[in-house]
Formats: structure tokens, sequence, C-alpha cells
């Protein structure tokens, strides 16, 4: 693929080939760890005398501790650590896993974070195609009233991985290999402050997905992706899967954030000074920040469920004192901030599309930037409004409804933002720029109904109803997946050097957008009037409605192939790409597509503002000896790279 | 770009106005929480008019050719556009603030004087609710309430959480274990709505609901009346099969004209029971999933009626399904 200034590592024969990282040791390292824990669990259980020794609980919870280190110790993911903790000589890095020379290398541990951007990428829409059907299923059990094709508790099964997989293997993870390609490209830095740290945290990432899909085989988790105890610990033991996969995919977004975090403080080409950095790299600032704080404390909700489970501790048994209520305000303490772990990337990734398509610079960037700090400072002072009917604190709530809708101020001067810069433009409708419009105006109403649940009393009325159904679908279909979408076909020529067919992009979007609303606006509707959320059978009063709703939400299912099929044969045969062609000023633009292996043969020089369409003689950069200014006259057709 | 704006907004009202967007409205609670709901639709309509008109209007405005190669005017930004959309989404904020606070405030008044209104304890398993009445010293499968009078709930549950919502009065609260939790209701309109459980409780969490029933002032004296009599006619101390019945919750999932419920969850009893041996009706009862009855789910019927109930009151609630069951009134 892109140019090759070192070679592939030479093939390793004979024995060599399976003690060197990589599948084949992998092979023998996954199955060694899953001995190594049954041993660990029976060993220990006799010596104590417990009966049976391979107790289903701490057996799996072992299992899911000790299985994926082995395969990460297979795979070569602590090769370096391992020779530098040993005291042994380390390898002096020679480059050879870092970028990729054919597909295969996108199936190894590779240090190159435009590889590993790629990894992500896809990994995470697999996730979304499975989670999306088993959507599917649910939208098939609930067309009907009564029970067609599942029972109830693997009704519940569904909806739980569903929404685990959606937030925690798609959209969070998805946000992260989007930074991942294109953060270093846009501050001018040759890649990741810790290439081995990001490769590991990929890695993590299939482990959490199969984890939590495989919990189907020993009874799927049934309680929700929220987990409230003490449902979870009456759960089959597929919540222990659960459990331990929160705790990779957190891993591994921690891993992440502070990889970006040290990237943007250290990293920035000479010039970029923060009221330069496009707004992307801004919101990536923000969510990184959210992630390092928040996700520690949904690691330990989900921990101390496990203790409950397998050690018999009290964290939330009332019989042995614990405290119910509790558990909602450590998960909530993470789960609300990570809805802005959700939506600031989105944020971002809209104030890049906006302002390139409507050749403008974007309306008050410095306001643009400080809201996306006030919404991260604010979102940690509102996560009790999941709780205004759980029964804790009275007083917390008045408090806490307050700051809520004082977020819909930051928020509104966003959406107003963006509003203002499409004024006066040259609006070019791209497919990004029709996902990111979709955005504004599918979030605008997942914001509002948000006002409503912020609301005491009305949120008394509609909370745990398909009224809330309905929010968070507009908040993380129409906001987040939108957003990820027009990040999809804005950087799919920097990522693969291929265009996409525009027309199916068009498609994608209408069938998307029509399907989309077909689908959730009635839920609004069906909640209010007295549906509750999470069931497997309802009222047959809401049955005509059900139908509509499973109709609307099949097509909406299967614009999702129009999109995967443009992906897949663009990429293989979609015409080249040119290096910027959208004729945008930032940096990721101003080299080839794809990118050299370093990204930049020469560090740029960074000396104004990113957004500057339409301004006479401005320029964001010097790169090579050329300024990057109006997108027009420095959009240079040919590669930057021989 | 006003003609965009009012066309939305008229689209917007019409809809807010021909659907019936919430239930009845059956409680004082539910007066004041539809006028915050109101208010702050009438709020949220007006600025959804507003973005989605200057969208469109600024996508067909300022759309480009194909082929245009020109920017947009260089605009960075405005002050004085940027002060007003801070202070104006603030002041509405703060208006949605205090309106919602106020009205949750008057909605959980009770009148100081404690005769004015009654207590009731609710108690949420799975997937049954039972009702206490501890000034009538009486427990019951369904709600049963005095017109205009106000009540205060006081919820607890027996093993994960549930969560108490009558649509029709617009209160919902969590029912958990381990503490008592909280409600008013003050109802006002006669008739029969539904407890519905919102909480994700487990498998039978769709069906878990109860019925609530409000009385005017003279039906509800007849069925208090009607309770004591019931009461007398079991004598003290010993365990009376048809209180069981009312007291564990059985009603809210079983039909059995006897004891006067009608619900489907689970298999009419009056059609089942008629020629079981007891032993096997105890096991039924005590051990649900020994056997499934045909048709029905597994893990519905709580499974712990062994523990909450004594020997003589399960003796006594299967020697009375016998007698009853298939006697129809
Ligand atoms: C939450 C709803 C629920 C409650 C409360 C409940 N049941 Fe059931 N019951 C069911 C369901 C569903 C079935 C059918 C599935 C099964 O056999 O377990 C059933 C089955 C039965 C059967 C067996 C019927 C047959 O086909 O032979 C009997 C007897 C019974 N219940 C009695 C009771 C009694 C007595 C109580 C009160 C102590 C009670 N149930 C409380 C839901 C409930
Ligand atoms: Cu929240």
């Amino acid at each position: 693929m892109s140019a090759t200034l070192h070679a592939p590592a030479p093939r390793r024969t004979g024995i060599r080939r399976w003690t060197a990282g990589g599948w084949l040791r992998a092979l023998w390292t996954t199955p060694l760890a899953f001995l190594l824990a049954t041993g660990l669990v029976a060993g220990a259980r006799a010596a104590l005398g417990y009966e049976p020794l391979l107790a289903q609980q701490p057996y799996i919870t072992t299992l899911m501790v000790m299985v994926p280190i082995g395969f990460l110790a297979g795979i070569g993911a602590f090769d370096y650590w391992a020779r530098y903790v040993s005291g042994r000589p380390t390898i002096p890095d020679d480059h050879a896993s870092h970028g990729a020379h054919s597909w295969k290398d996108y199936f190894k541990v590779n240090t190159d974070h435009k590889v590993i951007g790629t990894q992500y990428v896809v990994t995470t829409v697999v996730f979304f195609i499975v989670a999306g059907l088993l959507a599917m299923f649910m939208r098939a059990e609930l067309a009907e009233p009564g029970m067609q094709y599942v029972d109830p508790q693997a009704y519940n099964g569904l909806f739980s991985v569903h929404a685990s997989l959606m937030i925690f293997l798609f959209i969070i993870p998805a946000f992260a290999g989007l930074g991942n390609y294109v953060i270093p490209l846009m501050i001018g830095a040759p890649d990741m402050a810790f290439p081995r740290l990001n490769a590991l945290s990929f890695w993590l990432l299939p482990i959490a997905g199969l984890m939590m899909l495989s919990s189907y085989f020993i009874g799927a988790f049934g309680a929700g992706w929220t987990n409230y105890a003490p449902l979870a610990v009456q759960q089959p033991d597929g919540n222990l899967m659960f459990q331990m996969g929160v705790q990779w995919a957190g891993a591994s977004s921690i891993m992440t954030a502070l990889n970006f975090l040290v990237t943007i403080i250290t990293m920035r080409a000479p010039g970029m000074t923060f009221w330069r950095m496009p707004l992307l790299v801004w919101a990536n600032f923000a969510t990184s920040t959210l992630v390092v704080i928040a996700t520690p404390f949904v690691a330990g909700s989900q921990f101390f469920i496990l203790f409950d489970r397998v050690l018999h501790t009290n964290f939330f048994d009332p019989g042995g004192g614990g405290y119910v209520i509790a558990y909602q305000h450590i998960f909530w303490f993470y789960s609300h901030p990570a809805v802005y772990i959700m939506m600031l990337p989105g944020f971002g990734i809209v104030s890049e599309v906006i302002s390139v398509f409507a050749r403008k610079p974007i309306f008050g960037y410095r306001l643009m930037a400080l809201s996306l700090m006030a919404i991260l400072i604010l979102g940690f002072s509102v996560w009790a409004h999941h709780m205004f009917v759980s029964g804790m604190a009275d007083w917390l709530r008045v408090p806490m409804m307050v700051t809520t809708m004082v977020i819909a101020v930051p928020t509104g001067i966003k959406v107003f933002s963006w509003l203002a810069t499409l004024w006066e433009g040259r609006i070019h409708f791209k497919t990004p720029m029709l996902f990111a419009l979709g955005f504004v105006s599918m979030f605008v109403i997942g914001g509002l109904s948000g006002v409503y649940l912020g609301s005491v009393p009305i949120d008394i009325h509609v909370s745990d109803t398909y009224f809330v159904v309905a929010h968070i679908h507009y908040v993380l279909f129409g906001g987040s997946l939108f957003t990820i979408y027009a990040g999809f076909y804005y950087w799919f020529p920097k990522m693969t050097g291929r265009m996409y067919n525009e027309t199916l992009g068009k498609i994608h979007f209408w069938l998307t957008f029509v399907g989309f609303n077909a689908t959730f606006f009635p839920m609004h509707w069906i909640g209010t009037r007295g549906m509750p959320r999470r069931v497997a059978d309802y009222d047959p009063m809401f049955g005509n409605w059900n139908m509509a709703i499973s109709i609307a939400s099949f097509a909406l299912g299967a614009s999702t192939l129009v999109f995967l099929y443009n992906m897949i044969v663009s990429w293989r045969r979609g015409e080249p790409a040119p290096s910027n062609p959208w004729r945008a000023l930032t940096l990721e633009w101003q080299v080839s597509s794809p990118p050299p292996i370093f990204n930049f043969d020469e560090i740029p020089q960074v000396v104004g503002s990113p957004y500057e369409y339409g301004v006479r003689g401005a320029r964001h950069a010097i790169l090579n000896g050329k300024p990057v200014q109006e997108g027009r006259e420095a959009a240079p057709m040919e590669e930057t790279v021989p | 770009m006003i003609v965009i704006g009012l066309l939305a907004g008229i689209v917007t009202g019409g809809v807010a106005y021909f659907i019936p967007w919430l239930p009845d409205q059956a409680s004082t609670q539910a007066e004041e929480i539809d006028g915050v709901y109101w208010f702050v639709a009438i709020i949220c309509a007006v600025v959804f008019s507003l973005v989605a008109g200057v969208s469109i209007y600024a996508g067909w405005k300022f759309r480009a050719p194909a082929d245009d190669m020109d920017d947009g005017s260089p605009i960075h930004g405005h002050t004085g556009l940027e002060i007003w959309w801070t202070a104006v989404p603030t002041v509405l904020v703060v208006a949605m603030s205090v309106w919602s606070a106020v009205a949750l405030a008057r909605a959980e008044t009770l009148p100081d004087d404690p005769d004015e209104y009654t207590t009731i304890e609710v108690t949420a398993a799975q997937f049954a609710w039972s009702f206490t009445y501890p000034e009538l010293e009486r427990t019951d499968g369904e709600l049963v309430l005095r017109v205009n009078e106000p009540v205060e709930l006081i919820l607890t549950a027996n093993d994960v959480i549930h969560a108490f919502w009558v649509p029709e009065f617009r209160m919902k609260q969590d029912a958990v274990p381990g503490i008592e939790t909280r409600t008013v209701i003050t109802p006002t309109k006669e008739g029969s709505y539904d407890v519905i459980c919102t909480e994700l409780c487990g498998p039978g969490h769709p069906v878990m609901r109860a019925g609530v029933r409000v009385l005017s002032d003279a039906d509800y004296e007849a069925w208090v009346a009607e309770g004591e009599q019931g009461a007398g006619e079991g004598g003290e101390g010993e365990a009376d099969g048809e209180s069981v019945f009312a007291e564990a919750g059985c009603g809210s999932c079983h039909t059995l004209a006897d004891a006067g419920s009608e619900a489907e969850i689970g298999p009419d009893l009056d059609s089942v029971v008629p020629g079981q041996e007891e032993q096997q009706i105890l096991t039924s009862i005590v051990d649900p999933n020994a056997e499934i009855s045909e048709g029905y789910q597994p893990n519905v019927m709580p499974g712990d009626y062994e523990d909450r109930l004594s020997e003589a009151e399960l003796d006594a609630l299967v020697a009375y399904l016998v007698e009853v069951a298939g006697a129809r009134r």
C-alpha cells in the first residue's frame, strides 16, 4: 500500500516460526493459558477442600483473565516490554512492525497509528453489524404482541448484548479508531506518542467483544447494559462475561485516551498552538480527559458485582448490609460522561466536515473549543438525572436537574455555530456533509428530548419507557452514528487511497435518514402513552405502532447493506483518490492518500488557523517548502511520495 | 426563511395538538406534570423549528454548483450573536428548571394533617405486587383508592429493583430491596388502571402488572366493609386460604372466580386446578419450575413461596384452592 521505507521482517523458518510473536505462537500460548487457569482453580480449590473443583463462577472468571493474556503474549503484544522488564537487551526497533505491506499485516501486532486506526475501524464495523442484527431479532419479536420467536430471558439477552456491543465495541472505539488515524496527521506528528501501547489497546477490543458475544453459550446476560444490582447477581453466568468484557474494553479505552492526551500535548508540530488545533483535536482532547477520569468507575462497578457473585461480598446485597442504589451512583458517574465520550468526537468530526463543505471558517472557533471544555466539566455533575425515580436522596434531584439543563447552553452554542457556519457559505452536498447536516437536526431532537428527561416531573412520568429508548437512539444513532458515518466517508479517500461511490453514499444517507426517523420517532409517543422499555411483550394497544416500527427498522437495517457494499467495492476498485479531494486545509490532506509510512517527509511548520477558507493569503502551515493555504491553490494533484 | 419556520412551527404544533400524547389525566400530580410537559414542549418546538428552518433555508440558498471552486464569505464569528444565543437559552433553561422544581414540590406535598391522607405499603417481588393497607389491616394484590383522597405509598422490594408506575397518575417510583421509597398520589378520576413495572426485573418483567381501582366514597366504604367481613370469617390466628391467596399476590397473575381475580399471566386456576391432587398443587406453588404448564414460560411465577409462606399457610392455601377452584359464582 504505502511507500516502503523499511523492508518487511525476514520470514522465519522452522521452530522459530512457533516461538516468534504471531498467530502461530498464540496457537499454543492461548491453550497453555487455558490449562494454567484450569490448574490454578482446581489446585487452589483442592487445597482448600472445596467442591466442585471447577466451580463455574471462579473458573470462568479466571479464564477470562488468563486466556486473553495468553493470547496477547502469543501474538507478541508484550514482546518488547518483556525483554525490557527481564533485563534482556531489547531488539533495536527496525520498524518491521510498522506500516502495512500487505493485507496480512492488518492481522498482526502493528505499531503504525494508521494501520491501528484501520484495524479499529474495521473491527468496530464488524461488531456494529453483529449488534445491528441482534436489534433486528428484537424488532422481529416486538412486531406483534405476545411471544413469537424467543422467550423473555432470551429477549433480555438480545437487548443487553445489543447495547453493550454498540456502546463498548462500536461507538466508543470507532471514534478512537478514526482519531487514531487522523489525529497524529492533523497535528503534524509522525505517530502516536506510545505506538506499542497503541497496538496493545487495539488487541484488547476483539477480546472484549468476543467475550460479550460468547456469553450466549453459557446464558446471555439479561440485565441490560446497565447491569443493575441485584438483578445482575441473579443472572446466568454469561453476566461474568459482560463484567470481564467491560474490563478489557475499558482498559483499551483508558490506554488509548492516555495515548491521545500525551500525543496532543507533546507532539504538536512547531507552531501548532492550542488555538490553532482543528476542532477534532480539541474534541479528542476533551474526550480523552473524560475517559481517563470516568472509565475506572464503570470498571469498579462491574468488579463489585463480580465480587458479589463470585466472592460473596455484599456490596449491593441488602441482606448483608449492602446498599443497592450505590451501584447506580458509581455506574452513572461513568455512564453519563460516557454519553459525552460518545458525542464529543462526533462534534469534532462535524466541525471539520461542515467547515470544509461550506467553504467557510468555522463560526466562533474559540467558543466552539471552550464549549467542549464546558461540557466536559458539567458532564461530571449530572449523573443522578438517570436516577430521579431510583429512591436516591431526594434533595439531589433539583440541583442535578439544573446542571443537566445548563448543559443545553454550551450544546446550543455548538449547534447555532454550525448553522452560522453554513450562512453565506458555498455548500457542497457530498455524503459526509449530508450526514453532518442530518446529525445536526437529529441531534437537536435528541438534545431537546434530553431537556424533557432532565426536568424531574416529566422524567418521573417518562423514565424507563420507550420515550427513553427514542431519546438514546436520537442521541447515539442520529447523533454519534451519523457523525461516525460522516467521518467514514470523509476520511475514506485518505485511509484507503480510493474514492467511494458518491451516488451510493447519497442513497445510503437518505435510506438511513428516513428509516431512522420512521423507526425511532414513534417511540416517543408509545413511551409517553404507557409502554415501558425492556419488555419482550406489551399491551396489544401498541400492536400497530410496533408493527410499523419493526417494518421501518428492517428498512433501516437494509440501508446498512448499501454502506457495506460501497465501502468494500470502493476499497478494492474505487477510483484512486487524490491527496486532497475535498480541498481541505488541515494537515492530513496535505500528504498523499494514503499517507507515507511516517506521515511527513519533513515536519510541517504551522503558521495559522486550520479553517481560513475564503481568506486571501491566509495559511495554515508550510509543508515541504509549500504554503498550505486556500485549499484550492494548495491542493496538489500529484502524490507527495515517490 | 420565516415561511419555512412558520410551516415547521405549524406542523409541530398540529402534531402536538391533534395526537393524544399523554394518557388520561387521573390525578392532581398528572395536572402538575402535564403543565410542565406542555411548557417544555412549546419551547422545544420553537427551538426545533428555528434550527430546521435555518438549515433548510441555508441549504437551499447557499448551495454551490458541483464544479464551483469558490469559497464562502470568511466570517469568523459575531460577538453580538454569540452573546444572544448564550443568553436566551440560559433564560429558557432557568425558566424550565424553576417551573419543574415548583411542580415537583407541589406534586409531592401531602396535607399536614395525617387524617387527611392514607398510607399504603407496596411490596414488589418477582413478578407480582402486593398492597398492604395498615389502617384496614388488610393485604391485597390490587391497589384500591378513594377518589380525591391523597395517598402516600411506601414502597419496598423483596428481591430485585422494581418500579411502580401508573401512566394515568404520571407518578413513578422504584421499589428497592433494603430500603423504603415513597411517592404521593391524589387520584381524581374513578376508574380502573394498571400498575406497570418499569424497572427490568427478570423474565417476568413484561407481565408484572397489578390492577388499580379508584372508587367513589360509597364504593370505597363497601370495599372496606367487604374486607372486614372476610377477615371476621377466617378467625384469629388460624391461617385462612383466601387471605393467603390475596396477600401472596396470586390474584395478580391467576384467574380465580372465588377471589374475584381475572388476571391472565398464569393459567386460569378455575379450569386447571379441579381434578388435581393436593400434592400436585403444592408442588406447583413451591417449585413452579418443576413442571411448566403448557403455553407458559418458566421463571415467571415466583419461586420463593416456600420461604415466604409458613407450612400452615401453604396447607390452607392448597385446601382453599381445592375447595373453591372451578366453582364459578
Ligand atoms: C408473577 C405471576 C404469578 C404469580 C404471582 C403466581 N403465579 Fe402461579 N403461575 C404463573 C405462571 C406463569 C404459571 C405457569 C408456569 C408454571 O407452571 O410455572 C403458574 C402456574 C401455577 C400453577 C400450576 C397450574 C397448572 O397448570 O397446573 C398453580 C397451581 C399456581 N400457579 C398457583 C399459584 C398460587 C397459589 C400463587 C400465589 C401463592 C401463584 N400461583 C402466584 C404465574 C404466577
Ligand atoms: Cu446522562
